[in-house]
């Protein structure tokens, strides 16, 4: 993971290993690890597999973007499991938050 | 705290515990002075200050309860006796039958137990404290004759916890907590998460884990009964959730919110679901219907015999169980750089991206196992533990 220099190596800070975190094989959003720029190739870790999103926007920490295309009603899943759904087309790199996803609960009015 | 492989007692699934007459396994070997009224409270202190080493829960009150806050009172009581980390009793306490019937209960898990009575005593403070004090030396004696012996981690009793979380906590530190849980249960162990506030928004979501469909249905019905609660006391848990300091942090929905909080149980199936200080009648993963507090969750889950506590936090939190040792993480940076002395586990690689779920995974299951076999955590070191049981009603 780090790059040794000889005798004179000094314990490196790991490089990121990734920039998002997709809490489940499965999910469509991955979560952003650090403030992510419009334009940026964002390396997303976790699932198990490589996968590289470019950003349509930028990303705050901590918000998600979408791995994949997701169609408008469309289930939004983070941690394998459905968070609300999409209530319009969300392109893959596009951030998702309110404005683009809703509770499933506010949808049937409570469960 | 940094990374490294798993140490060969984690290769070889086992830790270094105390064997208990009743099967347990405690990851301490403690003498617990156990006050169970609020008239003996001040003897007990007194008497727990005279034996170095000894653990002390105090009961604040006792006279008058009723119904369901009676029963966790007593079952509280009784499971922090029975907790495996408790390896001998003195109960101090004011009405003889009281006390005789818990030191019967304790001492059916084949636990030594000393007990004494104020009403014994001609109500005087100083000759209880004299009882105690020689009846706690000789118990607190005794027990030092015990040594740690290998242990299957299948032994193992883990509760989860979460308490002062930040957005790094539902991405990094309780996934993380989770997937450890998963390795419990998956070694034959038990594990337990509570909290059931934290459940709103996505209780359905956590029945389809149950394992069967009477679990299930008292998933939901635990958090309709507490939202129902709230609402008799004029509480919308759900009008603005996410709050709006949630919503600029990221969080969109309340199924996502509790996700994060929920994402400490793992994924394995839920076994049951356990009252305040419930002991789970066979290993895997429970979920116990209780109030979110930290302190009255902690207690509830060392009262149902946890040995040893998972809890993460974002920005800190310094509270732990005084019976359970409390693994503190956090997987924020500046946390884990400014509570050195208080972070047992620095999961901050996660989030940061520098580290695999997996081999932070494999770090904290080591941690568990070093912890387990006697290593101190912070709480332990500065003495930071309490336990405090929930009461439910009015008393008389």
């Amino acid at each position: 993971m780090t790059t040794g220099t000889g005798a004179l190596a000094v314990p490196a800070r790991p490089q990121p290993l990734a920039d998002a975190l997709q809490l489940h094989a499965g999910d469509n959003v991955a979560t952003a690890l650090r403030a992510l720029a419009a334009g940026e190739a964002a390396r997303v870790g976790g699932g198990g597999h490589d996968l590289q999103v470019g950003l349509s926007q930028a990303i705050p920490l901590c918000h998600k973007f979408a791995l994949v295309a997701i169609a408008a009603g469309a289930v939004v899943t983070k941690y394998g499991e459905p968070i609300g759904r999409a209530t319009r087309d969300i392109a893959p790199g596009e951030h998702v938050h309110v404005h683009n996803l809703v509770s499933a609960r506010a949808e049937d009015g409570g469960s | 705290m940094t990374p490294r492989a798993l140490s060969d007692m984690t290769k070889a699934r086992t830790f270094l515990g105390y064997l208990r007459a009743d099967g347990g396994v405690g990851v301490r070997n403690y003498l617990l002075v156990l006050s169970i009224t609020g008239l003996t409270g001040p003897v007990a202190r007194r008497v727990a200050r005279a034996l170095p080493g000894a653990r002390l829960v105090t009961m604040p009150y006792g006279g008058g309860l009723l119904g369901e806050d009676r029963a966790v009172h007593l079952r509280a009581l009784a499971g922090f006796g029975r907790n495996p980390n408790v390896g001998a009793v003195l109960l101090i306490g004011s009405d003889p039958p009281k006390v005789a019937a818990l030191a019967g209960e304790i001492r059916a898990a084949g636990k030594p137990v000393a007990a004494v009575c104020l009403d014994d005593c001609g109500h005087d403070a100083l000759t209880l404290t004299d009882r105690a004090l020689r009846a706690g030396a000789r118990l607190h004696r005794e027990i030092s004759r015990q040594r740690r012996q290998p242990a299957p981690l299948s032994a193992l009793f883990v509760g989860a916890e979460c308490g002062r979380s930040d957005p790094s906590s539902g991405i990094a530190a309780n996934p993380l907590i989770g997937s450890v849980a998963d390795s419990v249960v998956g070694l034959g162990g038990r594990v337990v998460f509570g909290e059931t506030l934290e459940w709103l928004g996505a209780a359905h979501l956590l029945a389809r884990r149950a394992a069967t469909p009477e679990v299930a249905a008292a998933l939901l019905q635990a958090v309709l009964r507490r939202e129902a609660v709230a609402t008799r006391q004029g509480l919308d848990l759900l009008g603005d959730n996410p709050g709006p300091t949630n919503i600029a942090a990221g969080l969109s929905t309340i199924e996502e919110k509790s996700l994060g909080a929920i994402a400490k149980s793992g994924t394995a199936a839920i076994a049951g679901v356990l009252g305040i200080g419930e002991a789970p009648p066979a290993p895997g993963l429970y979920a116990m219907d209780a109030p979110a507090y930290s302190p009255e969750s902690l207690s509830g889950f060392v009262a149902a015999g946890a040995q040893i506590l998972l809890f993460s936090t974002g920005v800190g939190n310094s509270y732990v169980s005084t019976l359970a040792p409390t693994i503190k993480l956090s997987a924020n940076p500046e946390a884990a750089r400014t509570l050195a002395e208080q972070l047992d586990f620095d999961a901050s690689a996660l989030f940061e991206g520098r580290q695999t779920i997996g081999d932070a995974t494999a770090a904290l299951l080591d941690v568990v196992v070093d912890v387990a076999s006697g290593t101190l955590t912070w709480g332990e070191v500065l003495d930071e533990g309490d336990e405090v049981v929930s009461r439910l009603g009015e008393a008389l």
